[in-house]
């Protein structure tokens, strides 16, 4: 017997454990039509690559085409903001389909391949070696607060060449960027707030890059502006989206990761074994696992048939990543934490030619916390009991709240 | 003449993410599946084929030198 599915993906039961609430909508409806949000739910791996595989039928566009309103519904005095949010997201180039994406994603394309990444790696073990100072001191740790948050944080400002002291007020203004994905009401109230914060903390700064660049990040996409690749108002929205892509997202593999070692203390004893030798596989898993993103959208450019169903042109669509990754028809014994997996063709970056730019600084960031953080903390716990864990509203991103741990 | 060079992509690894055919037109090309093919290990000039290997963001290029088998990427 088929049983109602919730179409409420915002309500606490889908927000908490959206794997059981996926695997009744991979077998029963994995293109499913969900009325009360006027939209397409991909739950499928197969179904996920072919959409992502094909962006002449999927348009990254949404943001600017969807002729439908902000969903869940917002507050009818916020249309004005919502205009205004929607404008400045549609200047990502995450937001473009080809040919423009193509151009502007290759300005900053090279700075992020892996070669040039790997010379990152000493100064990100070098910050997660005195982040861990810093708690070992303290003796407990919140994970998200103490750790999952500054890491990230510290390695996309030093890229950016932005000054140490304005960490703690760039996180501030990228908290009100994550109600993104979230339902609230009035949540075109602090996005608008953390755009126009970060626009007007950036604009000089990047005004100062186009005159005299260096060799950071933001220097790269203000030589995109001289080139006529990019307006002023792109270099600042991409700079907006490389900060807040940069670390909203490691954070949670950080977090999660942490998480699902200390509750399957068995593959953390493995881990512990051989940190080294284990890294990468378990790094890889955990971005399976428990993705820190859990779905990205679509809008169709044309009709087009996906898993039997009919998509109309302009109407939207989300392919679930924490859906696909846990699929059995790909992973055997998807429910099944094994940090040794292999092979392990995640989707947790995504797929086709919006592949995740920043993937092997993700890689590296999550490698180099999670092994260095087992090799110091032989025992590690949680602090609260794993039912007092919660997790951000949001459709987005798979984001804890907070995750008190201790390691006597 | 240019040396001759052996391409390889590894399917299990590539994402589709098409880089190597905007660095390498010539030499790579998605196929239905967007999985990166070598079409013609002599289509672009070394230094272009090895700009695609460097820029794969999953690293599934390795390019060797197709005589004495030296491997040039990675
Ligand atoms: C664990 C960490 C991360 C995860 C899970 C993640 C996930 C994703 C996913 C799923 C996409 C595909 C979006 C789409 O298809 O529309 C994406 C794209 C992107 N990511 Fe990440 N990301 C992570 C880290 C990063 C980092 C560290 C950066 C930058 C420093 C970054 C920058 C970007 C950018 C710029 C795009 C857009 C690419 C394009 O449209 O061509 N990401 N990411
Ligand atoms: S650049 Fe790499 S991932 Fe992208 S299509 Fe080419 S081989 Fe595949």
């Amino acid at each position: 017997m088929v049983t109602a599915i919730n179409d409420d993906l915002f309500s606490p039961a889908v927000v908490n454990d959206p794997y059981t609430y996926f695997s009744q909508l991979r077998d029963e409806d994995p293109v499913h039509w969900n009325e009360k949000y006027e939209l397409w739910v991909v739950s499928r791996y197969a179904d996920l690559v072919w959409v992502t595989r094909h962006p002449e039928f999927f348009s990254s566009e949404w943001w600017k085409k969807d002729p439908r309103g902000p969903y869940p519904e917002i507050d009818e005095s916020d249309l004005g903001l919502y205009q205004y949010v929607r404008e400045f997201f549609s200047d990502w180039f995450i937001q473009h389909d080809r040919p423009e994406h193509t151009e502007m994603r290759m300005v900053v394309h090279s700075y992020f391949n892996p070669k040039a990444m790997e010379l990152w790696r000493p100064i990100v073990q070098k910050a997660v070696k005195s982040l861990l100072d810093e708690a070992e001191e303290r003796g407990s740790m919140d994970a998200m607060k103490d750790f999952a948050i500054p890491l990230p944080l510290l390695v996309i400002a030093q890229m950016m060449g932005m000054p140490n002291q304005d960490r703690a007020f760039i996180r501030e203004l990228a908290e009100k960027l994550l109600f993104l994905g979230r339902g609230e009401l009035n949540r075109m109230q602090p996005l608008t707030d953390g755009i126009k914060g970060l626009l007007e903390y950036l604009s000089p700064i990047v005004a100062e890059r186009v005159k005299n660049p260096g060799e950071d990040l933001l220097s790269v996409l203000a030589i995109g502006e001289k080139k006529g690749i990019y307006t002023r108002d792109e270099v600042l929205a991409n700079a907006v989206l490389l900060l807040l892509a940069g670390h909203e997202t490691t954070i949670n593999l950080i977090c999660n990761g942490t998480l699902a070692l200390i509750q399957h203390p068995d593959q953390l004893a493995s881990f512990r074994e051989d940190p080294t030798g284990r890294t990468v596989r378990a790094t890889e898993e955990c971005l399976r696992y428990d993705a820190p993103v859990r779905s990205i959208q679509r809008i169709a450019s044309e009709d087009v048939e996906l898993g039997g169903k009919m998509v109309r042109k302009d109407e939207r669509l989300r392919w679930f990543i924490s859906s696909a990754n846990r699929d059995p028809e790909v992973f055997p014994n998807p429910e099944t934490f094994d940090i040794a997996r292999y092979p392990n063709p995640h989707v947790a970056f995504g797929s086709g030619i919006h592949h995740c730019l920043g993937s092997t600084l993700a890689r590296l960031e999550g490698q180099e916390a999670l092994r260095l953080l087992v090799e110091r903390f032989p025992r590690l716990n949680l602090e609260v009991p794993a039912r007092d864990l919660s997790y951000q509203p949001s459709i987005t991103f798979r984001s804890l709240k907070s995750l008190p741990v201790s390691w006597n | 003449m240019p040396r001759k060079l052996k391409i390889t992509v590894d399917t299990n690894v590539c994402v589709g993410n098409a880089t190597c055919e905007i660095f390498a037109a010539n030499t790579f090309a998605l196929n239905e599946d967007r999985q990166s093919m070598v079409v013609n290990p002599d289509g672009d000039p070394e230094e272009k084929v090895l700009e695609a290997a460097e820029n794969c963001p999953v690293s599934a290029i390795t390019v060797a030198d197709a005589e004495t088998g030296e491997t040039l990427f990675p």
